[in-house]
């Protein structure tokens, strides 16, 4: 009996191999596997009338043998008859995997950019500490005490005679205390005011640039402006600088971009004005390079500051400062990278 | 501040719209934030830099306007009827502080009826926002917002004996101001007195008792120059500021002193009657020296940028105001209007040219210079490391405030227990610098939480507040936290909660990527760490930081109902233990082994204890020893688990015999069943 099982296999793989479309296929399995005359089903009627001692050896082999044959059967359904896959059709529509990264903040995203624009022009990067000195914050900064231009900035005070840094300018003093002329640095950092409401938050981060060396002029401050903007919103922006008020420099000015949102002509978001302000900026006032001991004679400089969530806020469209100190995930999450 | 468009216009003739008189002054350094028509009168307003109290007054901004646009300035016509009676018949001024009040002139108008002004006075103080309330007031106020001076008016039979004294308060002298307030005054502070007591705070605000009501009929009249420091201590010590405050604080103009005099005296008798004394008193104690600033047109040219001629830098100036006589060496030398006291030195002449000319007319230049610097700093590079690989492990960046509560800083930094205070803050939860970053990470869990997301994983950046002298001391670290889901989270994944190993797997992967070997995790009790859930991350003996639960205690304070990880690296030591460059070893030549064991462990049994006893019994090297499974339940022990490792052998020199690595895997069962009494569930071939 055990031979027969064997021959009726050698048979089944031989037809099952000519078997080369849908039809020839059907035809092997109703040889096999056919109710009435197939050649398995007659192998398992046999099975009744082998005596009990051999059934158990029989029985296994003839099982072997079908499911060898279902098996052989469906792989070759699967591969001539197109669709017929017995493994579940895979739902292409569900998500992939990977680990997703979380975001970085977006405040931290301005500020590379910001870095990278001023490290590619030779730039270092300089910090200072966030609780600072009068002299630092102040004095050094041609803002003696009593001052009106101290009301500009309202400032915390730290127990000790100190103070929560208002900009990022001490950095500029420290800077210059430190090294002589060359100098090329921008600093990157966290500063604070007493103030809160949707376009002041109590910490805010900003951007001091400061460029010191014989001859540097105005028009250099102008220039390295327009190019820092234009890097940062694109090249069809241009700026406009306004005599402004800043104790550290003069002459001084504040600095716009032409509206990123109407190109000039005139919208709500730059009121009508054509213009956005971004920040402020001027000529080192010699008071201060008297304070590091540089000679203003030999020394001229530019320094200019700008808020980074500002830029963020007009780059991402954000309208509520406040969003970026409140890490909510669903804000975060909306700019991976 | 706000200005008339049809007030202007008395002064210099405007033939331009109201917004191109705007733009045009925007563009000369008075920029305008709005303006608006109010009965047919443009009403600018313009945003007037603390340095430009000369432009805080109509005449003032039609004399830049009449500068920018070369239109002849019309300033009013100031004249008091000679033939009156002396003022010093019926009063007296005596300045016993000159070092605070600089000038000090008087007039009195006598037989004034106190009543309604005029219509055209009313509108003019009206369409810039102002209150009409009576008419010798108002003729005060209309001078302020005309000339810029501040004046004060006395009720002169309020003054016992017809006296002004100026002089230092007595320390606790008392004087009700014309708000009604009686305020206590300090040495420091300068009053004008009759001769028995303070009547007004000198340039900030008058006395009560003196104050101009319908029953006054003799006025005496003040105006004067006060020292401006001194104006802004007292103003501000009393938290006061005024009109006149915010003027003298900023320099009013010592030579403008009797033309407002003049003026107000002339309006008031022209809307109020009464006779004006004359002449004046003016007292004059301490001369303030005219300005001469030496200018040097090439040095001008040079810091701008802008090649400017000669002639139109004389221009400019003269324009402005101020008198330029060129002398030899090309040196000129400037002389400044008195109401000019911000121009101090060259640069503010520079800044004039610049602002006359208009900063549109600078050229855009980069400068050129030597290339060097563009570098990062060690400690930013690491933290841009760092950043990355938090990011990778999917955790987002948070920033917070560095202004937190006292419990805050307290609870999670062992040892400080007087953290850096803030002497004014804007909260009473927010009067402390932080000493750890964990608490803000914590609130904004928090409030993801509560706004119903399932899975929070952030960290911080940022820096720690540590007391300190003479600075406090400003410590760099990281921080995060992680709870709810697990990530990744994925449709073939079995879904679970964040865990301790989360968080130390964060660790342990910022170790791994910045280089930082070997890197140890020792079990700790740490404060605000749960008992048995707490590790201390070191190297070599230093303490980097911590990772564990955060005690569920304290989440009560943040409003968190479910288990937190997370933990804390100090930046500095990152740094410091950073690997440099990475050095290449060989690789293997000959294949590994692998072999899987399933230990049955039992409490107290660690994975490092059984990683040390695989190594330690190896005939064979071994490359790696891995768990990768951990299984209780059915056929495992109760408090019992069954912990799955993989063991790869792998020799440097020759590929490995089956037979050898199986008296090797003998040798080691051997082992972990005599030092560890663990079970062994069988070692199979992977």
């Amino acid at each position: 009996m055990q031979s027969r099982v064997h021959e009726i296999r050698r048979e089944f793989d031989r037809d099952l191999a000519g078997a080369r479309d849908p039809e020839a296929l059907e035809r092997v399995r109703a040889r096999y596997l056919g109710r009435r005359a197939g050649l398995l089903t007659g192998l398992l009627r046999d099975l009744r009338e082998v005596p009990s001692a051999g059934r158990a050896a029989f029985g296994k082999a003839v099982n072997d043998l079908k499911a060898h044959v279902e098996e052989a059967l469906e792989a070759a359904q699967a591969r001539l008859v197109p669709g017929s896959a017995r493994e579940a059709p895979i739902d292409l529509t569900l998500p992939g995997r990977v680990q997703r990264p979380g975001a970085s903040h977006p405040i931290t995203q301005v500020s590379a950019l910001i870095e990278e624009i001023f490290l590619e022009m030779g730039y270092t990067l300089e910090s200072g500490p966030e609780v600072e000195t009068d002299f630092y914050n102040f004095e050094a900064l041609n803002i003696p005490a009593h001052h009106p231009a101290r009301d500009m900035q309202d400032t915390f005070y730290v127990e000790g005679g100190l103070l929560l840094r208002t900009h990022t300018s001490p950095v500029q003093i420290r800077t210059m205390q430190k090294r002589r002329p060359p100098v090329r640095m921008v600093a990157l950092g966290r500063v604070f005011r007493r103030d809160s409401d949707i376009t002041h938050s109590p910490v805010f981060h900003q951007v001091e640039g400061l460029v010191v060396a014989e001859g540097i002029t105005f028009a250099h401050l102008k220039g390295t402006l327009a190019h820092f903007c234009r890097k940062v919103f694109g090249k069809g922006i241009t700026i406009r600088l306004r005599p402004s008020y800043f104790p550290f420099v003069e002459p001084g000015a504040e600095y716009d971009i032409s509206c990123i949102f109407c190109g000039g002509s005139g919208c709500s978001r730059c009121k009508g004005t054509g213009y956005i302000e971004m920040g402020g900026a001027g000529m080192v006032h010699p008071a201060v390079f008297e304070k590091v001991g540089y000679d203003p004679e030999l020394f001229t400089g530019f320094a200019f500051g700008l808020g980074i969530e500002r830029i963020a806020m007009l780059k991402h469209g954000i309208d509520d400062i406040r969003l970026f100190f409140e890490n909510d995930l669903r804000f975060l999450s909306q700019f991976p990278g | 501040m706000k200005f008339s468009h049809q007030w202007l216009q008395s002064y210099v003739s405007i033939a331009e719209e109201p917004a191109r008189v705007g733009a045009r002054l925007t563009a000369a350094g008075l920029p305008m934030d709005g303006i608006e028509t109010r009965d047919g009168d443009a009403v600018y307003d313009f945003d007037i830099f603390t340095n430009r109290p000369d432009c805080m007054n109509h005449l003032g901004v039609a004399r830049e306007y009449a500068a920018l646009t070369e239109a002849p300035l019309r300033p009013p016509s100031v004249s008091i009827p000679a033939g009156g009676r002396p003022t010093r018949e019926v009063a007296s001024v005596s300045v016993e502080a000159p070092d605070l009040c600089a000038r000090y002139a008087a007039r009195c108008i006598l037989g004034v009826r106190v009543g309604r002004s005029p219509d055209w006075l009313r509108r003019r103080l009206e369409s810039i926002g102002q209150r009409a309330i009576n008419s010798v007031v108002d003729a005060t106020n209309f001078v302020l917002w005309e000339l810029g001076h501040p004046l004060h008016p006395f009720d002169m039979d309020r003054l016992v004996g017809g006296r002004i004294i100026v002089r230092r308060a007595r320390p606790g002298e008392r004087l009700t101001t014309l708000d009604g307030v009686e305020r206590t005054l300090t040495a420091d502070m300068l009053v004008i007195a009759d001769g028995t007591k303070a009547v007004a705070l000198a340039g900030v605000m008058g006395g009560a008792a003196s104050e101009i009501g319908a029953s006054t009929t003799n006025v005496l009249l003040e105006s004067a120059w006060f020292e401006p420091v001194p104006v802004r201590r007292a103003a501000r010590a009393l938290g006061l500021h005024t009109d006149a405050s915010h003027r003298f604080e900023r320099g009013a103009d010592p030579e403008g002193v009797l033309t407002a005099l003049d003026r107000a005296a002339q309006i008031i008798m022209e809307i109020a009657g009464g006779s004006v004394t004359t002449p004046a008193l003016d007292v004059f104690p301490r001369p303030l020296p005219k300005r001469v600033i030496a200018l040097r047109p090439a040095r001008a040219r040079a810091l701008l940028g802008l090649n400017l001629d000669d002639g139109a830098m004389r221009g400019a100036l003269e324009a402005l105001g101020f008198a330029v006589a060129p002398g030899r060496d090309g040196v000129w030398s400037v002389g400044v209007p008195s109401f000019r006291r911000d121009v101090e030195r060259e640069a503010d002449l520079i800044e004039e040219v610049a602002r006359h000319r208009g900063y549109d007319a600078i050229p855009e230049r980069l400068p050129v210079l030597p290339v060097e610097g563009g570098e990062r700093g060690a400690l930013d590079a690491t933290i841009r490391a760092a950043r990355r690989v938090l990011q990778s492990a999917g955790l987002s960046e948070a920033i917070n405030y560095a202004m937190v509560e006292r419990e805050d800083c307290v609870l999670f930094a062992a040892g400080v227990t007087a953290p850096v205070a803030l002497t004014n803050p804007l909260q009473a939860n927010a009067a402390f610098l932080r000493t750890s970053l964990l608490p803000g990470l914590l609130r904004n869990l928090a409030h993801n939480l509560n706004h119903g997301l399932a899975s929070v994983h952030l960290f911080e950046i940022g820096t720690v507040f540590l007391p300190g002298s003479p600075l406090p001391e400003e410590t760099p670290r990281l921080a995060f936290v992680q709870a709810g889901r697990g990530v990744p989270m994925h449709w073939s994944l079995p879904r679970r909660d964040a865990d301790l190993f989360d968080a130390k797997g964060v660790a342990e992967l910022l170790g791994d990527l910045l280089g930082v070997s070997p890197l140890a995790f020792t079990s700790d009790r740490i404060a605000f760490l749960e008992e048995a859930r707490a590790l201390s991350v070191t190297s070599e003996g230093q303490v980097l930081g911590v990772v564990g639960e955060i005690r569920r205690s304290l989440l009560e304070r943040f409003g968190i109902d479910r288990a937190v990880f997370g933990g804390e690296i100090e930046l500095l030591e990152l740094d410091r233990r950073q690997g440099t460059v990475r050095r290449y070893r060989p690789l293997p030549r000959y294949p590994p082994v692998r072999r899987d064991l399933a230990i049955v462990t039992g409490p107290g049994t660690t994975f490092q204890a059984i990683e040390g006893t695989i190594r330690k019994h190896s005939a064979l090297p071994i490359a790696e020893v891995q768990a990768f499974d951990l299984y209780r339940g059915a056929g495992v022990p109760q408090g019992c688990a069954s912990l799955a490792v993989q063991i790869v052998f792998q020799h440097p020199e020759r590929t490995l015999l089956a037979q050898e690595v199986q008296e090797s895997i003998e040798a080691i069962t051997g082992a972990l069943r005599r030092e560890l009494r663990v079970k062994l569930r069988g070692a199979e071939p992977e």
